[in-house]
């Protein structure tokens, strides 16, 4: 079982990520070149978050055009697992394959804090093995995460029940007090139409060990080796 | 530089040089029609045909159409490779004007599927008649074979000097040329390429930049001749199918009803300064772009890719940009008020009858 976590200009949560998902899993964990053309053997990407290409333009906007996209976008086609946290969220944003823009914090401040986000969807593979309506501790750390869609396009989305998580207060209630950053909805991770693509604001590698204060991001990578083990990799 | 006189015609002086394998041709003001039957001068007409000749060989040579010019060592005169002259004049027809049309009772100016040409027995006392190759061969004027280079040489050259001419507004309707062998024997092309030896028209409006002028008594001579050379000068790059400059300016705009904290935040601002008549604020990007591309066209077309390509978010936001020649006088107009300013997305509508609607929304 392989992950690889994509390194960009300007990633800074790769190593961390490389680390916790190892320490949670046990798994082989290898960095993935933002030029690499040609990727193989892996079972999950991470995109990491980060500040990638200095975030010029847009979130996310310049590094959508890396070479590496290319090869994910072919894995995610092919039903590979793709995970993409904050800057990695935004970047897949950026390439289409997954819904909604990241518009700037309602507050105009960077949020830097521990949020509560409640699993709306537990048959994801990165969230079976969640309870449906667990409440899960994990910090949020940007910028740009007032997740938007146009009114119609947001009733299609949760029509599908493409909202994996939503931001909630402790006690699982979905209120504007909980909401950090303005997002519609609540909004804190969407996955695609087909399910094995999943972006998340909050950072799970940073709640993945009990000297970090919660060990609820573990959860997350631990769901998909056993998506992965259910799957027979 | 010149040593005695070869030869003297209607238009131009040969010269022979210390060089046996050099002359040099010097362009006068003189103008003849209808073979002499009419005179007069044109001023700084061999200014303008030494120029343009010039200008036109060089960039023929440079596209590997051997031609006679070695150099131009003054205003109306060109330093030569000595020819022997093969006495064909090749003409080659794009639109039917003069000899044709008389002869076959086209319109002036009716275009001709495809380019004709023709070849005349260069004899004064006969009246240049036209011939065909039977006759060029049965008279032993060239060789089989220097016919059919003749012949690809000349279409060679119309197809390269439409390009030429054509992206300076200039379209060539019709044109002389003449060949020589050098001293090896290779035909090369010799005489002048100028406005004396081509139809020349305006492509927007069709005016007669050429000697027709002359012949017609349309008065304006020798200003059509000056703005030929000066079109031919101008813009050497966009000739040589070089990319040119544009500066574009793109507008990217928060869509209609998507939330601006920024915006609000500043109206808050604004209001606190006293601006009380602040209805809203909405913040967005202007973003420079110079380029280069082949023409107005595909700079447009570009921007309009970039624009839903990268520059704007079609989920969030609307662009809008204005593109022009570097360094022309609107070129950091404002995209929003320009007249022809393009729009991605919501507001083409209101962008006026130039404006194209970029697909914002496809990604």
């Amino acid at each position: 079982m392989r992950f690889g976590v994509v390194v960009f200009p300007g990633s800074n949560c790769d190593a961390d990520c490389y680390h916790a998902i190892g320490a949670a899993t046990g798994a082989r964990v290898e960095y993935v070149w933002h030029r690499d053309t040609k990727i193989s053997g892996f079972d999950c990407l991470v995109l990491p978050g980060g500040f990638s290409y200095g975030d010029y333009l847009r979130t996310g906007a310049i590094a959508r055009f890396s070479p590496v996209m290319r090869e994910i976008a072919r894995f995610a086609a092919d039903g590979g697992l793709v995970l993409g946290i904050c800057n990695g969220f935004q970047i897949l944003q950026e390439a289409g394959l997954l819904p909604g823009a990241m518009r700037k914090n309602e507050s105009l401040t960077f949020r830097c804090q521990w949020t509560w986000v409640r699993v709306e969807d537990n048959r994801t593979p990165f969230t079976l093995l969640c309870e449906k309506g667990q409440v899960l501790r994990i910090p949020i750390a940007h910028y740009e995460g007032n997740f938007y869609l146009p009114p119609e396009e947001l009733a299609e989305v949760e029509g599908r029940g493409q909202v994996v998580m939503r931001y909630s207060t402790p006690a699982g209630e979905v209120v504007p007090e909980a909401n950090p950053n303005g997002s519609l909805g609540n909004t804190a991770a969407v996955r695609n139409a087909a399910g094995n693509v999943l972006g998340m604001m909050p950072h799970p590698e940073r709640a993945a060990e009990g000297v970090l204060g919660c060990e609820d991001g573990r959860l997350i990578f631990r769901s998909v080796v056993e998506y992965l083990r259910g799957s027979g990799r | 530089m010149k040593v005695s006189e070869l030869y003297r015609g209607k238009a131009k002086i040969v010269w022979a040089t210390e060089d046996p394998e050099r002359v040099v041709m010097e362009f006068t003001e003189a103008a003849t029609a209808f073979d002499g039957a009419k005179r007069g001068v044109i001023g700084g007409k061999g200014r303008c045909n030494a120029t343009m000749s010039a200008i036109l060989f060089r960039y023929l040579e440079g596209e590997g159409i051997p031609t006679h010019l070695v150099e131009q060592v003054a205003e109306n005169e060109l330093l030569c490779r000595r020819l022997r002259i093969v006495p064909l004049e090749v003409v080659v027809r794009n639109r039917a004007a003069g000899g044709i049309s008389r002869r076959l009772g086209i319109a002036e100016g009716t275009p001709l599927a495809r380019p004709v040409l023709e070849f005349s027995y260069k004899s004064d006392a006969l009246g240049d008649p036209m011939v065909n190759d039977d006759h060029a061969l049965a008279l032993g004027l060239a060789t089989p074979r220097e016919l059919a280079q003749m012949r690809e040489m000349a279409l060679a050259t119309n197809a390269l000097l439409r390009r030429f001419l054509g992206v300076r507004g200039l379209e060539l309707i019709d044109f002389k040329l003449e060949f020589g062998r050098d001293a090896a024997g290779q035909l090369v092309l010799g005489d002048e390429i100028s406005p004396d030896t081509c139809r020349l028209w305006d492509i927007g409006t069709g005016e007669k930049l050429d000697k027709d002028r002359f012949r017609r008594d349309l008065g304006g001579v020798e200003e059509a001749y000056e703005e030929v050379l000066r079109r031919v000068q101008a813009d050497a790059r966009a000739a040589a199918g070089e990319p040119v400059l544009f500066d574009g300016v793109v507008k990217v705009t928060l869509k209609e009803g998507v939330l601006d904290p920024q915006g609000r935040t500043i109206t808050g601002a604004l209001h606190s300064l006293g601006y009380r008549g602040v209805e809203e604020v909405r913040v967005g990007k202007l973003i420079e772009v110079r380029l280069r591309a082949a023409d107005h066209a595909e700079a447009r077309r570009q921007l309009g890719e970039m624009g839903q390509r990268l520059l704007a978010n079609p989920v969030l936001e609307d662009f809008a940009f204005t593109v022009e020649p570097h360094g022309s006088p609107t070129a950091r107009a404002d995209p929003a008020a320009a007249p022809g300013t393009e729009a991605g997305a919501a507001g083409a509508d209101e962008a006026g009858p130039q404006a194209e609607a970029g697909a914002g929304t496809e990604r």
